[in-house]
């Protein structure tokens, strides 16, 4: 018999439960002959059951910590969550107002601009103003706070 | 007794898939649960990756908020164990990059490995003893190996995970879990000669 076939048995030793039939049979008539690999079987087997006879077991202080601390980062994620659903629905009712009132708006700087006999683009550049700067400005508030939406205790695990 | 065996067999079957819908509602009942079932395999397994017990400690906090806050990724159609060992695999190899950029193995090696700690199930003071004894020299021979041969011997000998579990959870193929089974088991047999029973 050639090297190949003990290190082929060895590894098949190793690789264990999922063999085919015909491999297990071949192992099983390779063992009855060679002593070596019977002896490597008989090794890893020991090797296994030193392995698994290994004790080991967490802290249950480790386990209620860690409960606590998912649970925490739960009803962070949860309040996340919940913002950014007011916000979304914050933006809805924003966009159907303005979808309201912009005809209304741009009637009043209408008539506003022709009662003051200014030009047509003086009014529509005030209409346009009035329109743009809040929502800029509260855009540069939020960008400048920066934290708006993941929230402050986020930072304490880390 | 048919019926009786097919509900069980269903139960059985729709165990992952609860879990992934549990973990999709973020359910924490769930996760306490969870916790529970898989501490001791989990902080072994990190114990052996991370090759220290408090690095092992921290990393095992980490890996079940990741998994809160990924749990959406499970699909259910695999053990959960198997996704678990591989949020916790990842995570671990991330915080070991960002020590330092040298390899997983090389700073493994580094670390002090802390003997670990037998299970208390209130035995006599001399098993005490031998069973501290048998649990250092089985620890000090599984970390004298290379980081990923050690990692799979662990998973399965240890964890009881299939070939195939392996590859998933190590992203390694096939061929490559049997080789570093075999080249693993052959290093570190030699080594437990002492700890054998």
């Amino acid at each position: 018999m050639t090297r190949d076939v003990h290190d082929e048995a060895r590894e098949l030793i190793v690789l264990g439960e999922s063999l085919s039939d015909a491999r297990r049979a071949w192992l099983r008539a390779h063992l009855d002959e060679c002593e070596a690999c019977l002896h490597y079987a008989e090794a890893v087997n020991g090797a296994v059951r030193t392995l698994r006879s290994l004790p080991f077991a967490a802290d249950s202080r480790l386990v209620r910590a860690t409960q606590m601390r998912v649970r925490f980062h739960a009803s962070r994620l949860r309040e996340t969550r919940e913002r950014l659903w007011l916000v979304g629905l914050a933006c809805l009712a924003v966009g159907l107002s303005a979808t309201l009132t912009v005809p209304l708006l741009w009637r009043l700087f209408a008539w506003m601009g022709e009662s003051a006999g200014v030009s047509s683009w003086v009014w529509q550049a005030g209409f346009a103003f009035f329109w743009i700067v809040p929502a800029l400005l509260v855009s540069a508030v939020l960008l400048a706070r920066g934290s708006h939406l993941t929230g402050n205790g986020e930072k304490q695990w880390r | 007794m048919n019926a009786i065996a097919y509900c069980f067999v269903k139960a059985m079957e729709s165990e992952p898939r609860a879990i992934a819908r549990g973990l999709r509602r973020r359910d924490p009942d769930l996760l306490d649960r969870l916790i529970e079932q898989y501490q001791h395999r989990l902080l072994r397994y990190l114990v052996y990756l991370a090759g220290n017990r408090e690095l092992a400690e921290d990393l095992f906090q980490e890996t079940w908020i990741r998994v809160l806050e990924r749990g959406h990724q499970y699909d259910g159609k695999h053990e959960f164990s198997t996704w678990l060992y591989a949020v916790a695999r990842n995570l671990t190899i991330d915080y070991l990059r960002k020590k330092s950029p040298l390899s997983l193995d090389g700073l493994m090696e580094d670390e002090e490995h802390a003997p670990l700690e037998p299970a208390d199930t209130r035995p006599m003071a001399w098993e005490v003893v031998q069973q501290h004894e048998q649990a250092e020299r089985i620890s000090a021979a599984l970390v004298s190996i290379p980081a990923e041969y050690r990692e799979t011997v662990v998973l399965r000998f240890q964890e009881g995970l299939a070939l195939e579990e392996i590859a998933t959870v190590t992203g390694a193929k096939l061929g490559t879990v049997k080789s570093r089974l075999y080249r693993g088991l052959n290093m570190l047999m030699p080594r437990l000669k002492g700890a054998q029973a």
